[in-house]
């Protein structure tokens, strides 16, 4: 197990930089903690490894693979408070933060790779031999074992661990424990809050494990049934399987660049808020995605109306999606942009730089050719707070219908969200549109905020909220 | 309904009685006829009580037909558990029909947490039964298993029990699991069937009629063929009687009665424990002189000594099937299964049954794997895969048939570590079939990453490979053992020849695509593979393009299985000729170093793969992109440009560009979407920000703290608008 940490660190093929970042880490105070565990794991897994082949209990040695799972734990908490000081350089953009989703990765996956081979080595020996089990020293390991996880566990703040381990979903450990205690407290109440919480995952199987190896013990020191040990290792490998799997399939997912699916719901609303923007016809190849562990990024491609502000609609889209979605980046364009617009119309993108100043921004360049009571364009309020609440394109709705209906009608098919069965063609959007227009409310980036900080939270904001600095693009159209 | 759990109980220690009685019949008469008298004896009374010709709608052609093919099969079942019956003694057989009326629960609600609970523990029961009941007398019947078979089909069943590589008696416990399991699927068959028939009462009856008729012609050879132990069969009719009665029909009247007046569950559950107390309390006083009058034969005393008896596996087993049959029968909470969505407008709670619902949409196992075919043999990589997996799972079975035949333990180990290393191949199969799968709203780039996944994961498996070999030949390094050559030769050379195959196969598939092949070995427990030229294969590190770490990690392990068949030749022909016993864990220390070396180009590729590194072979390219970028006329500068490859033909790329105020932004768009495209990239984002972007932004973010500003002040929210939003 020695031999394989290095080659986390990949890009570290040279040991002389290998070292200079190991001086970086341990500069940290913190990481000498997580240095002298690893140190104690070390020697209680040479410890055990003697005892396993003393007992030549198969029992033990899957109990021992758990505390090298521990030590592979271990570093991932080093690579962690590695990557918290490093930044990102040119050839990993992104920065480091995906090596702590890589390190438990593959630290759960070597793991399961060693219930594998205890389950290979049962399968071959179970027909064939009867091994003989001396229970000597099969206690003490276990409780050595059972002792040091527990306290590397609890004492070391494992960081990318516990999220993993809060945000996966539960093992089926967990769940027949949860079953038990739930019918548990059904008899005795009192014990409610301890055992219906979620328990953890590894203090569970270390838990589990331990247990299994007592009744091995047992049953070897009293009946001689040397059967017991087979299958109390093939059952601690099978509830090994069962707890890194949840983890490893999280994690695997945020290598694979998936969308997480507790975002998704608090996504479609951004989304479909974005695509009610004015000019806006449609949002496709939309591709978001998990850095590391928590921060989404993104990108977008959003198709606006040739008359629009690519401009203001960029920082409209950014604006809204910005709080969910940390590194994004959103395409703009428009169809047949090559010929020109239509005599008549205004192209509002050429236009002059308006000059800037403290109230730059509050002076558009085309504000003089508006009615005067939309003369005074702010950017998220209505000016007027005694006036209604502006809409749209009540104006001249005829032009805003079919602008928004046509153009999308035939893009509606090749958007993504055509085989998923959510209709984000043109028609909900014009729903969406009079429903917001109907109940003016707080705005909802307040909201966003809230569920940036955390993003499992019930989603809050509303469908219909409108913004009200939607109404500042009719400002913007001629 | 007391009187109902009153009935159930009293019927239940009758079955138990009957189960013990029958065992002491099926001593002397043959199984067949045993079955055959069962079956006559219900079908006549039952034909007495039900009248199934008389009354009921006449049963048409097809149906007697189907008739037929039920009671076949429902002679086949009873045949298996009355077999293991003799096999095993009638206490565990009662054991284990308890279980029967919750299995058939279990079989309708597996979703639930609590049923899979049950249903292992019914397995730990089962096999505590197998592994911990060390029944003296089995052990003494396992000696003479040849001894008194009456006919083909018991002589059958014994050699199958003994292929199988179970000792006799406990082949007994594999039968009545088998049979119970058969029941169980036979019951939800036959349901409908009997409402085609007209009740399940009908059913019952005809199908005893039917069996006994399908059985007749059995019986009527076997009488003329053998001779009969039977000194008088007059004697036989009063257990027969009892039989019939207790185990067929008065046991199928009642749990028709009691599963309509209780709730299933309860019924099952009383029924259980019953059966369980009685079959003990039975099991202890069978043997006992009091109970001899309720024998209605009296034995010879030799034949006493052999009674199956109580053994601490039996109790053990007893208390896990008591609680497997309460978990089973409990009912299933399955309104757990749902998430709450939310309150109705009444404020009933609203649940959503996820489960359910993709139940019903996910397509019928068959079909998937019809598809799946098609899909794999569609595409060069993934049918070149499946072909060799295919050889090489044949290979293996005929190594392991051949081990167990010669009783090799070498050969089946050897076997073993086989299809541990098909499994590599499996998963490589996998992700070279979920590459081609459309784009998801999860998957929003397409699968095209699971292969550098699976990679990665091989890559792994190979480095625990190498880990396990070089400690195993540490140790034997120390201490080299006698290693025994016999078998080893033509195994490896089998596998030699099988792994050329895949060789041949995979790099004419993939010569061109890629150098980065190292290579492994993949090592068998003792039979330890060496190979001599793996050093020439990551000398050309450094591919070009269409990097599939798939592939390669799928190539690494069939060339390390090639090349340790190779080093067991060597190996052999070392300690044959020389006796060089340390040859061999040597040649496993030198292999799996050389696996770990070759390994790691493929990890490393992997692991830049997947921390989104900018690719190593566009590198050059991407910055004189982005220089030319740079020089477009109108574009300032650009910021955050993120270039990564996302799979094998896909690299992906952002980047925010700054333009001049009079520039047309999708132009620019244009031109560098033609740029970047040049330098491979064909996924991109491209964000263009003039100054007016940023004026936006800045405004839109002084409208953000003016809102959190109102909500905190709700009641100068009117100053706030006029004193800040102009700013």
């Amino acid at each position: 197990q020695g031999t394989i940490h290095p080659f986390r660190k990949t890009h570290k093929s040279v040991f002389g930089k290998l070292k200079q970042e190991f001086r970086l880490v341990t500069s940290d105070r913190r990481s000498w903690r997580i240095l002298l565990f690893g140190a104690l794991n070390l020697l209680c897994t040479g410890c055990l490894l003697m005892w396993c082949s003393s007992t030549n209990s198969m029992a033990l040695t899957a109990y021992t693979y758990l505390t090298i799972f521990d030590l592979f734990s271990l570093i991932t908490c080093l690579i962690s408070s590695w990557v918290t000081m490093k930044k990102p350089s040119q050839l990993y953009s992104f920065g480091f933060d995906r090596l702590e989703v890589l390190a438990v990765f593959a630290s759960t996956v070597l793991v399961q790779l060693g219930a594998l081979f205890i389950l290979k080595e049962r399968c071959v020996c179970l027909p064939l031999t009867h091994t003989q089990t001396h229970s000597g020293r099969l206690l003490v390991g276990t409780f050595v074992a059972l002792f040091f996880n527990l306290l590397t566990l609890l004492s070391v703040r494992n960081k990318p661990f516990t999220y993993v381990s809060e945000a996966a979903s539960s093992s089926w450990l967990q769940e027949h424990v949860a079953d038990l205690s739930r019918s548990l407290c059904g008899v005795i109440p009192g014990l409610s809050s301890v055992l219906l919480p979620r328990m953890n995952p590894f203090v569970l199987i270390n838990m589990a494990g331990a247990l299994s190896l007592c009744i091995t013990y047992m049953l070897i020191e009293i009946n001689n049934y040397n059967a017991v040990d087979t299958a109390s290792a093939v059952a601690i490998a099978l509830m090994t399987f069962g707890t890194m799997y949840p983890m490893s399939v999280y994690s695997g997912k945020v290598l694979l660049q998936t969308t997480p699916s507790h975002v998704i719901g608090q996504l479609d609303k951004l989304l479909r808020e974005v695509s009610t923007l004015e000019g806006v016809l449609e949002v496709r190849n939309e591709h978001f995605w998990t850095v590391g562990f928590g921060s989404l990024a993104g990108s977008a491609h959003v198709r606006i109306r040739r008359d629009a502000n690519e401009q203001l609609v960029l920082a409209h889209v950014t604006n809204r999606l910005l709080p969910l979605v940390s590194t994004l980046t959103v395409q703009i364009f428009k169809d047949d942009w090559t010929r020109p617009l239509l005599s008549g119309t205004l192209s509002s993108s050429p236009s002059p730089v308006p000059p800037l100043g403290p109230e730059g921004y509050a002076i558009p360049p085309s504000s003089s050719a508006l009615p005067p009571l939309l003369s005074d364009p702010l950017t998220s309020t209505p000016s007027k707070p005694s006036s209604p609440p502006p809409e749209f394109a009540f104006d001249t709705p005829g032009r805003n219908v079919q602008q928004v209906v046509l153009p999308a009608a035939g893009h509606h098919a090749h958007g993504p969200y055509g085989g998923l069965g959510l209709a984000y063609g043109a028609s909900p959007y014009a729903g969406m549109l009079s429903q917001g227009v109907a109940r003016p409310g707080m705005p909802s980036s307040q909201s966003y905020r809230t569920a940036f900080g955390a993003p499992t939270l019930p989603l809050r904001f509303g469908t219909s909220n409108p913004l009200a600095s939607q109404s500042q693009y009719r400002q913007y159209q001629p | 309904d007391i009187q109902y759990i009153v009935l159930l109980v009293v019927t239940k220690v009758l079955k138990a009685l009957g189960i013990f009685e029958s065992y002491d019949i099926l001593k002397v008469v043959h199984i067949v006829q045993f079955i055959f008298i069962l079956k006559l004896g219900s079908a006549v009374i039952l034909l007495f009580f039900q009248k199934p010709f008389s009354s009921g709608k006449a049963i048409s052609k097809r149906q007697w037909i189907k008739l037929l093919k039920h009671a076949v099969f429902s002679c086949i079942i009873s045949l298996l558990g009355f077999f293991g019956l003799t096999l095993c003694g009638p206490l565990r057989v009662s054991y284990i029909t308890v279980v029967e009326v919750s299995n058939m629960l279990f079989c309708c609600f597996v979703c639930d947490s609590a049923q899979t609970r049950g249903a292992a523990l019914f397995i730990i029961a089962v096999i505590c039964l197998l592994l911990f009941d060390n029944d003296d007398l089995m052990a003494k019947m396992a000696e003479h298993p040849e001894g008194h078979h009456d006919s083909a089909l018991t002589h059958f069943l014994y050699t199958a029990i003994a292929f199988l590589g179970v000792a006799d008696h406990k082949g007994g416990v594999v039968l009545l699991v088998a049979s119970l399991c058969l029941k169980v699927g036979f019951h939800t068959a036959s349901r409908k069937l009997s409402v085609e028939i007209g009740g399940a009462k009908r059913l019952y009856a005809l199908d005893n009629l039917v069996s006994a008729v399908v059985l007749l012609p059995w019986v009527i050879v076997l009488s003329a063929t053998t001779e009969s132990k039977v000194e008088s069969w007059s004697s036989l009719i009063l257990p027969f009687g009892m039989i019939i009665l207790s185990v067929m029909i008065l046991e199928f009247y009642v749990e028709a009665i009691c599963n309509t007046k209780m709730e299933t569950p309860r019924c099952a559950r009383y029924g259980a424990v019953a059966l369980f107390l009685s079959a003990l309390l039975l099991a202890n006083f069978w043997t006992h002189p009091l109970t001899d009058q309720l024998r209605s034969m009296s034995k010879p005393a030799q034949q006493l000594s052999t009674e199956h008896v109580l053994s601490g596996g039996v109790i053990v087993s007893a208390v896990f099937f008591i609680m497997a049959s309460s978990i089973l029968s409990s009912p299933s909470k399955k309104g757990q299964k749902g998430t709450l969505v939310g309150y109705s407008p009444e404020g009933t709670p609203l649940y959503n049954f996820m489960g359910d619902a993709l139940q019903h949409t996910s397509q019928s196992l068959p079909r998937f794997i019809k598809d799946s075919l098609k899909q794999i043999l569609e595409e060069y990589d993934s049918r070149q895969i499946f072909y060799f997996l295919c050889l090489n799972l044949a290979f293996t079975f005929v190594e392991l048939f051949y081990g167990v035949w010669t009783n090799s333990l070498g050969l089946i180990s050897d076997g073993f570590h086989m299809l541990f290393d098909c499994s590599a191949l499996v998963l490589g199969l996998f992700a070279a079939l979920m590459t081609r799968w459309k784009a998801t709203r999860i998957f929003s780039y397409g699968y095209g990453r699971v292969e550098i996944l699976s990679g990665f994961i091989n890559g792994l498996f190979l480095m625990v490979i190498a880990f396990f070999v070089f400690v195993e030949s540490v140790t034997r390094v120390l201490d080299p053992p006698n290693i025994n050559t016999d078998m080893l030769t033509p195994v490896s050379v089998g596998g030699l020849l099988v792994n050329l195959v895949g060789i041949c196969a995979f790099s004419h598939a993939h010569a061109h695509a890629h150098g980065g092949k190292g290579c492994s070995s993949n090592d068998h427990g003792h039979s330890h593979h060496g190979h001599s030229h793996s050093e020439h294969s990551h000398g050309g590190h450094g591919h070009s393009h269409g990097m599939n770490a798939n592939m390669r990690g799928v190539f690494l392990h069939v060339l390390a299985d090639t090349l340790g068949s190779v080093g067991v030749i060597i190996s052999t022909i070392l300690i044959r000729q020389f006796g060089w016993l340390i040859a061999d864990p040597l040649c496993s220390l030198f292999i799996a170093t050389l696996i770990f070396l070759s390994v790691i180009p493929l990890l490393k590729d992997a692991c830049e793969v997947l921390l989104l590194r900018i690719p190593q072979e566009n590198e050059k390219d991407l910055n004189s992109a982005l220089e030319k970028i740079e020089k477009i006329e109108g574009v300032l500068s650009y910021r955050d440009p993120h270039f990564w490859r996302h799979s094998a033909n896909m690299i992906a790329g952002t980047i925010h560009l700054q333009i001049m105020s009079d520039v047309v932004e999708q132009r620019i768009i244009q031109q560098v979407t033609a740029i970047l495209k040049d330098a491979g990239v064909n996924n991109l984002s491209v964000q263009v920000e003039k100054e007016a972007y940023f004026q936006h932004m800045s405004g839109l973010s002084t409208g953000f703290q003016e809102v959190l500003a109102m909500t905190q002040q709700m009641e100068s929210m009117k100053y706030l608008k006029d004193g800040t939003c102009i700013m």
